[in-house]
């Protein structure tokens, strides 16, 4: 990806000079002499000690974000480009590669493809499709929130009656046969 | 008989190029268009290919289907190593460590590969859809558009939406075995025998 700088920093800008007037003197360094750069920690040593201590502060600062910008340029960075040979040995080495799966088993019970650690998807999504209804059954029946009954709660089917273990419980009616996974107690 | 006359005359150079589906009646053939919209690719035009009734005594000619989709929105290379895992797998084989696969890619693969084995059943006289296995699997780069992307600071750079091609080809029969890997000393015995190929060149 390309970064464009619409409204370049002025640090940046500053940097950029900077290091544009390095690579000049360093191409021509017999047309300047041994004049001492303008920037760098020597600007610190150079100064009187008679300076205010708010212009020191500013020098040591200034000093220290342009040691900064500086250290920048001896970022790591690629010297060559990588070759497609190379990227190719790279990308396609076999533990880049998608292994094989060896614990995909068949459902017992509805013959779709099933993890071994895993339940099966299509037995969970049906299960939690009656789930959904019975909840249904049981809003309808709360008619709102915190509601819920302190007892515990029973469903049945079509042409169920409830027995005497189920004295006190609440009852949810679903119209519908009894699933053969929804065992009776 | 004008219709035998050129098959006999170009029998001997590809047969099955010069017998389209659509070869003897023109007008009944489905007219296609070249805008660059609807251009039919070279994949899709692979399923075209008639071959001449086989002989007696040839052995059969197994079932070959091509089937593809095109600008899928993942990158090509993330989808390669889902086409490198099922190359070479039966179908069921395929679809079972697809359904299983977290990749965004396994999904669309499955939908294919599901779409091709409906397409063998129909239309290319496949008996059973298991008996298939996947020949080839292959993507491609799709059509590329670029999208400014907004960073901090009111810097901004473009990004790039890749799309894919996939590309299968399955064909009928149990999977081939795999090959066995090289080893050492399959590449020294191949080494010795190109030493001995060599000969004295340019003499009498």
């Amino acid at each position: 990806m390309l970064v464009l700088v619409c409204s370049p920093l002025p640090r940046l800008r500053t940097l950029l000079q900077r290091c544009w007037g390095r690579l000049e003197r360093g191409l021509l360094p017999g047309g300047l002499g041994g004049q001492s750069p303008p920037w760098g920690p020597a600007l610190a040593v150079q100064a009187p000690a008679v300076l205010p201590q708010a212009a020191d502060d500013a020098s040591e600062s200034s000093a220290e974000a342009l040691g900064l910008l500086e250290s920048i340029l001896w970022m790591a960075v690629p010297k060559k480009r990588r070759t497609i040979e190379v990227n190719r040995c790279r990308r396609r080495h076999p533990s880049k590669l998608i292994q094989v799966k060896r614990n995909i088993d068949t459902c017992p019970e509805c013959g779709n493809l099933k993890q071994k650690h895993i339940l099966c998807g299509y037995c969970y999504a049906k299960v939690k499709a009656e789930t959904h209804l019975i909840q249904m059954e049981m809003r309808k029946k709360e008619g709102g929130p915190f509601k819920a009954p302190t007892v515990e709660t029973v469903v049945l089917y079509d042409g169920e009656k409830p027995s005497e273990k189920d004295e006190g419980k609440r009852i949810i009616e679903r119209a519908r046969k009894r699933p053969s996974w929804f065992v009776q107690n | 008989s004008g219709g035998s006359w050129a098959r006999g005359l170009l029998s001997w150079a590809r047969p099955e190029r010069w017998l389209p589906t659509c070869s003897l009646f023109p007008l009944s053939c489905i007219h296609t268009s070249t805008s660059l919209l609807q251009k039919i690719g070279k994949w899709e035009k692979k399923n075209r290919i008639v071959y001449p009734p086989q002989l007696p005594g040839e052995p059969r000619r197994p079932a070959v289907i091509y089937h593809c989709r095109r600008d899928i929105k993942y990158s090509k290379d993330k989808m390669w190593y889902l086409a490198k895992l099922i190359k070479g797998m039966s179908i069921d084989q395929a679809l079972a460590q697809l359904e299983f696969s977290d990749k965004k890619g396994a999904k669309v693969i499955k939908e294919v590969l599901l779409e091709a084995q409906d397409l063998a059943v129909r239309k290319h006289n496949v008996e059973f859809k298991s008996n298939l296995h996947i020949a080839a699997s292959l993507t491609g780069r799709g059509h590329y558009m670029k999208q400014i992307r907004y960073h901090a600071k009111g810097r901004f750079a473009f990004m790039r939406i890749v799309r894919c091609h996939y590309f299968v080809k399955l064909v009928e029969g149990p999977p081939p075995p795999p090959e066995p890997p090289r080893t050492g000393f399959d590449q020294a015995k191949e080494y010795v025998q190109q030493l001995r190929n060599r000969t004295l060149v340019h003499t009498l």
